[in-house]
C-alpha cells in the first residue's frame, strides 16, 4: 500500500465517525433556514452517548432476527462508508474490494435486514415503514443503478476509484450523459438519506414515516446502531455524488480535499431542497424516482450516440 | 469421469425400477439418490478437468451420447437439485397417491435431463426433450388426477407443445444443414433468421420466457414438491442451455439475436417479479420467482451473443459466465426452496401464506433453507445469487458501451429493468420470509407444526451445503464459466475477469469478514436486555390486526395499479337495517392471460366452431368435398403449380 493509499485510507475509516456530524449538519441548516436556532451539528453525538447508555429490550415473540439486526444493518452499512472513493489512489480494501454495486448490495442488504426485523415483531408502524421502505427501492434502484451506468459509461468499470478518476477529467463533463446523472443523484442523495420529499426523518407520524418505522421497537445501543446508520448514509451517498459527480481535481490531495469539502455544500443543498418543498404522496414518490431513472437512460443513450467502445 | 457418470446413469434406471415393488420405494430412491450423486460428480469433474467424453456433436441422425465441459457443469446442475430431491421424494411421497409409480418417474425424469444436456446428435436430442416435457406431466398426473392438476397439465402441455414446435423446427434445420458437429450456420439468410428465431421462441418457451410463461407458474406448484424442485431449478436451466447450444455454437447468431434475446428477457425478469410479489401461495410465488431469474440468465445471454457479435470476446465471456452461474445458482436456491416448500405443506398443511408464519422456531432447519435460499434470491451480498446478479450487471453494462445507439436503448433499458428486478425480489422474499417463518402464527395449524421428518432434513441439509459451496466457489468458479462460452474467450480474456469484485471480491471472504463485524456489534448490545411487549407506539389493540402479505405489497401496488389493475370486491350484508359482515377480496389478474391468451382462446373456439360445420354428418356432403377437392390437385397439377 502506497502512502497516499494509507491515507485515504484513513481517512476513510475517520468517516465511520463523521456521518452523524454530516446528519447533524442538515439538521442545523434546516432549522436555520426555517427560522428556528435549532440543535448545532454534534447533536447527533450526543443523542448517541446517551442511547449508548441505555439497556436494550427483547420484546416478547422476537427472536433471532430482531436481535442482530442492528448489529448486521450497522456492519453491511461500515463496510459501505469505507468503500466511498476519495482518491483514485483509495485503497482497494481486502474482502470488500472498491467495487460500486457492491454498494448498492449493501444498501439492500440493509434494507433487507430492517424489513426482517419488522416481520420479527410484525409492529404495524414498523410493518408500514419496511413496506413503504422496500416498495421505494424498487424504482429507487433503477435510479441508482441507472446513475452508476451513466457514470461508468465514459470510465469503463463500476471500481468506485476509476469512476473518481473519470469525473475528475474535463472530458467528461463534456458529455450530456454525465449531466444526467448529476441530476438523479441529486434524486438518489434525497431518496437514500430519507429526506422530504420523499421521507421525513423528523416525524413519526404513521401517514409518513419510512425509515423510521422499524426504528421504534429499538431502544438503547440497538437504536444508538440504527441512529448512527442514518448519518453513515448520509456519508455515503453524498460521497458518492461528490466523488462520482461533482467536479474536483486529480491530483491526490487536493482532489480529496475538494471532495470532502463537497459534503458540508450537499448537507446545505439537501437542507434546502427540504425546506422548501412539501412531502410527496406516497403513490407519486416512486414515479418521481422512476422518472429520475429514465432521465439517466436519456443520458446512456445520448452517451452511445456521442462516443464509442 | 465418464465412468462415474455411466454408473450414475446405471444406479439411476436400478433406483427407478425398485419402487415398482412397493416395499422398496426407499431403497429405490436412496440408489437413484446415489446415482445422481455420481452422475453430478462426474460432470463436475468432466467440467473442471475439461476433457471430453463419449462421442463428439455429429450431424448424422444417429442416437449418440457424450460430454463436454459445458455439459458437464449441467449435468452437475441437474443433480445438484435432484439429489436432494431424491431424498426428499421418500418423505413426501407418503402422502400422494400411487408413490411407487411417481418414484419411478422421478428417476427417469432426471435421466431425461441428463439426456438432454448428454445428447450429441439431433435425433437423442429431440427425444430427450420431448420424455422432459411429458414425464413430470405424467408423474404429476399419477399422483394427483383431480380435474385442477389435469388442467393446468393441459395448459403445460399445450404451451410448450405449441412453442416447443421452434425446438423441432430449429433443431432439424441445423442437422439437415450439418452444423450440429459441422461448421456452424452462417449467419445470413432467411434460413439462418429463421432458426434462431425458432430456437429463441421454442426453448424460450421451455424456460418460462414470456409471453410463453404461462404454463410455468400453473404446472410447477401442482406438481409434488421435490418433482416441482427439478422443474422449476434444473429443467428450465436446461432448456436455456439448448438455446446456448443452438445460438452460440451450431450457428453464427444474426444480429438481431443479441438485442431480441436481452430485451424478451428483461421484460420477462420483470413481469416475472411483479406477478411473484402479489402471489398469496407459496409455490405460486416461487414459480413466478423461477420466471424472473430465466429472464435474467437471457438477458445475460443476449447480452453476451451481442458482444460476441460486435467482437468484443472477453466481455461476451463474461456475461456468459454470469448467465451459466446465475443458473446455477438459482438452481440451488429454489431446488431448496420448493423442498422446503414441501415440508411446510407437510407440517402446516397449507402453503396459503395467509396461514403460516412464526415457523423459525418450530422448524429450524427448513427456516434455515428457506431464509438462506430467500436471501441468494434477492440478490444481496454475499450470497451467490449477488455475484451472478454482479456478473450479470457487468454483462449488460458491456453491452451498453456498444457503439450503437440501440444500445444505449436496450442495454440501458436492461440496466434499469434489471434493478428493478431486483428491487422487486427483495420486496419478494422479505414478503415470503416474513409470512412463513416470522411474526405469531396466524392458524392454530402454523402454531403447531414441526420440523419434517428425516429425509427431508437431511434434503434440506444438502440443499443448504450446495449454497453455501456456492458462496465459497462463485469468484473461482465464474472465470470458469466463462471460458466455456462456445468460440472462446478471446485474447483479453483473462485480464478482463481479474474485473474488482470477481477475483477480488472473494464472497466467502466478504461473508466472514460482514458476519464478525454484526457478531462484534452484538456482542456490544450488551446483556442486560429489558424483556417487554412489543411497543406499537403504545396502541397494543393493533396487534390483533397483524400485516398480510397484501398489505405488505399495497404500497407497491397503488405507485403502479395503473398498470396492473388489480381488482377488489367489497360485499355488505345487511340484516334488518344493520351491517352483519363486509367481505372484501382482492386481486391482481394476469394480464398477459387477459389480454393474450383469452382472445387466443375464444379466436381458437370460434374457428373451432366454424371448423364444425364442416362436419354435417351427411355422406354425401364428404363425397362432394372429396370430389371438389380431387378436382381443384387436378387443375393445380394442370396449372404446373404441384410437381
Amino acid at each position: 500500500m502506497t502512502g497516499t493509499a494509507a491515507v485515504l485510507g484513513a481517512l476513510s475509516v475517520l468517516a465511520l465517525a463523521a456521518g452523524p456530524g454530516l446528519a447533524g449538519l442538515v439538521q442545523t441548516a434546516k432549522a436555520r433556514l426555517q427560522g428556528r436556532r435549532g440543535a448545532d451539528p454534534l447533536q447527533p453525538y450526543r443523542d448517541l452517548r446517551r442511547l449508548w447508555r441505555r439497556s436494550v429490550v427483547d420484546p416478547e415473540g422476537t427472536g433471532a432476527a430482531y436481535r442482530t439486526a442492528p448489529a448486521v444493518i450497522a456492519a453491511v452499512t461500515a463496510a459501505a462508508v469505507l468503500m466511498v472513493p476519495l482518491g483514485a489512489d483509495a485503497p482497494r480494501w481486502p474482502f470488500l474490494g472498491a467495487d460500486a454495486l457492491l454498494v448498492v448490495g449493501l444498501l439492500a442488504t440493509a434494507r433487507m435486514a430492517g424489513a426482517v426485523s419488522a416481520w420479527d415483531t410484525s409492529a404495524a408502524f414498523g410493518m408500514m415503514g419496511a413496506a413503504r421502505d422496500l416498495a421505494y427501492a424498487v424504482s429507487g434502484e433503477a435510479l441508482l443503478l441507472g446513475t452508476l451506468l451513466v457514470a461508468a459509461l465514459p470510465a469503463g468499470t463500476t471500481d468506485l476509484r476509476g469512476l473518481w478518476a473519470a469525473a475528475a477529467q474535463a472530458e467528461t463533463w463534456r458529455t450530456p450523459a454525465h449531466w444526467a446523472g448529476l441530476l438523479a443523484v441529486a434524486l438518489v442523495v434525497l431518496v437514500e438519506t430519507g429526506r422530504q420529499p420523499i421521507d421525513n426523518p423528523d416525524t413519526h407520524l404513521e401517514l409518513t414515516m419510512i425509515h423510521e418505522g422499524p426504528l421504534l421497537e429499538y431502544a438503547g445501543r440497538d437504536l444508538a446502531m440504527l441512529t448512527w446508520v442514518a448519518g453513515a448514509r448520509h456519508w455515503i451517498v453524498m460521497g458518492l455524488a461528490a466523488g462520482v459527480f461533482l467536479p474536483h481535481p486529480s491530483g491526490a490531495a487536493a482532489g480529496a480535499v475538494v471532495t470532502v469539502a463537497w459534503l458540508p455544500v450537499l448537507a446545505a443543498a439537501t437542507a434546502l431542497a427540504e425546506s422548501s418543498q412539501a412531502k410527496m404522496r406516497l403513490g407519486r414518490a416512486p414515479r418521481l424516482l422512476a422518472s429520475g431513472a429514465v432521465l439517466t437512460l436519456l443520458g446512456a443513450v445520448a452517451w452511445a450516440f456521442g462516443a464509442g467502445l | 469421469m465418464a465412468e462415474l457418470v455411466l454408473a450414475g446413469v446405471a444406479l439411476i434406471v436400478i433406483g427407478a425400477l425398485l419402487p415398482l415393488r412397493r416395499p422398496l420405494l426407499a431403497a429405490g430412491l436412496v440408489v437413484q439418490a446415489t446415482g445422481i450423486a455420481a452422475v453430478g460428480v462426474g460432470g463436475a469433474g468432466i467440467a473442471i478437468g475439461g476433457e471430453t467424453a463419449g462421442a463428439a456433436f455429429s450431424p448424422a441422425i444417429s442416437p449418440a451420447f457424450g460430454a463436454d465441459r459445458l455439459t458437464g457443469t449441467m449435468l452437475a446442475l441437474i443433480a445438484g437439485v435432484a439429489l436432494p430431491a431424491a431424498l426428499a421424494c421418500i418423505a413426501y411421497l407418503r402422502h400422494v397417491a400411487r408413490p411407487g409409480a411417481v418414484a419411478s418417474l422421478f428417476g427417469c425424469f432426471v435421466l431425461a435431463l441428463a439426456g438432454v444436456v448428454t445428447a450429441r446428435d439431433a435425433s437423442a436430442l429431440l427425444a430427450c426433450w420431448e420424455l422432459m416435457t411429458l414425464l413430470p406431466a405424467v408423474a404429476s398426473l399419477v399422483a394427483d388426477a383431480s380435474p385442477p392438476v389435469r388442467r393446468a397439465m393441459f395448459e403445460y402441455l399445450a404451451i410448450t407443445h405449441i412453442g416447443g414446435a421452434g425446438v423441432w423446427a430449429a433443431i432439424l434445420v441445423l442437422a439437415e444443414r450439418g452444423a450440429i458437429g459441422g461448421p456452424p450456420l452462417g449467419p445470413g439468410g432467411a434460413t439462418a433468421g429463421f432458426a434462431a428465431a425458432a430456437a429463441i421462441v421454442g426453448f424460450g418457451t421451455k424456460a418460462g420466457l414470456g409471453p410463453l410463461h404461462a404454463w410455468l407458474p400453473r404446472a410447477h406448484p401442482v406438481a409434488p414438491g421435490p418433482l416441482s424442485a427439478v422443474m422449476s431449478g434444473a429443467m428450465v436451466a436446461v432448456a436455456l442451455y439448448g438455446l446456448v447450444r443452438v445460438l452460440f455454437q451450431w450457428m453464427l447468431a444474426p444480429a438481431w439475436a443479441g438485442p431480441a434475446l436481452m430485451t424478451v428477457g428483461a421484460v420477462t425478469a420483470v413481469t416475472g417479479i411483479v406477478y411473484a410479489a402479489m402471489q398469496p401461495e407459496l409455490k405460486l410465488l416461487l414459480a413466478h420467482s423461477t420466471i424472473e431469474n430465466m429472464g435474467v440468465a437471457a438477458a445475460a445471454l443476449g447480452a453476451s451473443l451481442w458482444l460476441h457479435g460486435e467482437g468484443a470476446g472477453s466481455p461476451a465471456a463474461l456475461a456468459f459466465g454470469a448467465a451459466m452461474l446465475h443458473l446455477l445458482t438459482h438452481a440451488a436456491a429454489k431446488g431448496g426452496l420448493f423442498i422446503a416448500a414441501g415440508a411446510v405443506q407437510g407440517a402446516a398443511g397449507t402453503l396459503d401464506l395467509g396461514r403460516l408464519g412464526g415457523l423459525s422456531g418450530r422448524m429450524p432447519l427448513t427456516a434455515g433453507v428457506v431464509g438462506v435460499a430467500g436471501v441468494s434470491l434477492a440478490a444481496l451480498p454475499p450470497t451467490a445469487g449477488f455475484v451472478s446478479e454482479w456478473a450479470v450487471l457487468q454483462g449488460a453494462f458491456g453491452a451498453a458501451r456498444i457503439d450503437d445507439p440501440v444500445a444505449g436503448v436496450v442495454a440501458g433499458g436492461t440496466v434499469l429493468l434489471l434493478a428493478v428486478a431486483a428491487g422487486l425480489a427483495a420486496l419478494t422474499v422479505a414478503k415470503m420470509l416474513g409470512l412463513v417463518l416470522l411474526g405469531p402464527p396466524r392458524t392454530a395449524a402454523a402454531a403447531a407444526a414441526v420440523e419434517a421428518p428425516g429425509p427431508m432434513r437431511a434434503a434440506g441439509a444438502l440443499a443448504l451445503a450446495a449454497l453455501a459451496g456456492l458462496v465459497l466457489a462463485a469468484g473461482w468458479i465464474l472465470p470458469g464459466l466463462a471460458s466455456m462460452v462456445p468460440g472462446g474467450i478471446g485474447d483479453d480474456g483473462p485480464d478482463l475477469l481479474d474485473v474488482p469484485a470477481t477475483g477480488g471480491l472473494a464472497p466467502a471472504w466478504t461473508l466472514a469478514v460482514l458476519a464478525a463485524a454484526a457478531f462484534l456489534l452484538t456482542r456490544v448490545r450488551g446483556r442486560s436486555a429489558a424483556r417487554a411487549p412489543i411497543w406499537l407506539c403504545g396502541q397494543p389493540e393493533l396487534a390483533r390486526a397483524p400485516y398480510t402479505g397484501a398489505g405488505f405489497t399495497k404500497s407497491f401496488r397503488i405507485a403502479v395499479d395503473g398498470l396492473l389493475r388489480s381488482e377488489r370486491d367489497v360485499e355488505v350484508e345487511r340484516r334488518g337495517g344493520l351491517v352483519h359482515r363486509v367481505t372484501s377480496t382482492g386481486r391482481v389478474p394476469d394480464l398477459v392471460d387477459r389480454f393474450m391468451y383469452d382472445p387466443a382462446r375464444r379466436l381458437a373456439l370460434a374457428a373451432a366452431a366454424h371448423a364444425r360445420r364442416l362436419q354435417s354428418g351427411s355422406l354425401r356432403a364428404y363425397i362432394a368435398w372429396l370430389g371438389a377437392m380431387v378436382v381443384v390437385c387436378l387443375a393445380l397439377l394442370r396449372a404446373g403449380w404441384l410437381s
